[in-house]
């Protein structure tokens, strides 16, 4: 059974977006961003902080957050009830909360693996098939956006764990496009290195050195990133199935 | 279990360097780069030491990042050794 292409309408524009890990950093600006925009937004991190608080406070009733870890598989699906309780059917999703590397693979242990597989691949998978569910039934159509990582392309000491639930995030990604045709855009934003949580394990010299070898002479910020995730939210682009790698060229 | 001593490190990181046909001065001030010591010899000498406590000493990169002369790499690995 196939929907003849000509008669397909884009998918809609996101009106209520579920962006993970939005209380700091990246998630953070997205949450502003998607806000300012004007859809709803629900978001959760382990821990809520004072700049989400004070974005609840703005954006009253359009705003939902909670503390939640992405692990808590029961918490997830309470989060997703509350959620579209107060804010309605959620239509979009961001997959952005991760945890960070920075170990070489022969001195990182078992354990560790296993925790940043756990997070940054097999949980965001369990969330996009509960998002999956949940947009079907409610909505029928919605857009997906993996934040993955220039990591998954390139090779980076100290991230051998990290760049491989990247570049599963990545592969799903793609396959989910297939799979999920006409009803959901997907696609997978990649920003090089910036300056977060997860990159303040490096040191100066080595930062100075990222910075040094971008042919755009700077290293990416958050604000580079929302406005190409804002277009995959909002804007018919028809994108669909690919990675937008965002590094000021370093890449190249 | 028992670490292994100051000098039992010493003289494992000697034969890493040995084998590459370097040798290991003396002095703990010497810095790291002066004697071609670098982080993936740290690495075989993690696991040698690991070897000879039959458990590993996993650690993270940044920890790593303030090693710069002999003394900090036996310092280093001193305090990765399980206490006894």
């Amino acid at each position: 059974m196939s929907d003849p292409v000509s008669t397909q309408d884009p998918i809609p524009a996101a009106s209520c977006v579920l962006i993970t890990g939005g209380t700091k950093g990246l998630g953070l600006e997205l949450v502003r961003d998607t806000l300012q925009r004007g859809a709803k937004v629900a978001t959760f991190s382990r821990k809520l902080t004072p700049e989400i608080e004070q974005l609840q406070q703005e954006y009253d009733g359009r705003l939902f957050a909670a503390p939640v870890d992405i692990n808590d598989q029961d918490g997830v699906k309470r989060f997703f009830k509350d959620a579209s309780a107060v804010l309605g059917p959620i239509d979009s999703l961001v997959n952005n909360a991760a945890m960070g590397q920075d170990s070489m693979h022969l001195h990182t242990s078992p354990e560790q693996i296993a925790r940043i597989v756990q997070t940054n691949l097999t949980a965001p998978l369990v969330l996009t098939r509960a998002f999956i569910r949940h947009a079907m039934a409610k909505t029928g159509r919605g857009r997906i956006v993996m934040i993955t990582s220039v990591c998954a392309q390139r090779g980076y000491s100290g991230l051998v764990t990290y760049a491989a639930t990247k570049g599963g995030l990545d592969a799903a990604m793609r396959t989910l496009a297939r799979e999920m045709h006409g009803r959901f855009l997907v696609n997978s934003v990649a920003p090089g290195f910036f300056a977060s949580d997860m990159s303040s394990v490096l040191g100066t010299e080595q930062l100075s050195t990222i910075a040094r070898r971008t042919p755009s002479g700077r290293m990416v910020t958050p604000a580079n990133i929302a406005p190409v995730v804002r277009s995959l939210l909002f804007d018919d682009t028809n994108l669909n199935g690919q990675v937008i790698t965002i590094d000021g060229g370093s890449s190249i | 279990m028992s670490g292994l001593s100051r000098d039992h490190v010493r003289t494992m990181m000697g034969e890493v360097l040995a084998a590459q046909g370097k040798q290991l001065p003396a002095d703990d001030s010497t810095r790291l780069d002066g004697i071609g010591f670098r982080s993936l010899d740290f690495s075989e000498l993690a696991l040698r030491v690991e070897d000879e406590l039959d458990t590993e000493l996993n650690f993270d990169a940044p920890e790593l990042r303030s090693v710069e002369t002999v003394g900090d790499v036996l310092d280093f690995i001193d305090q990765l050794q399980p206490t006894a």
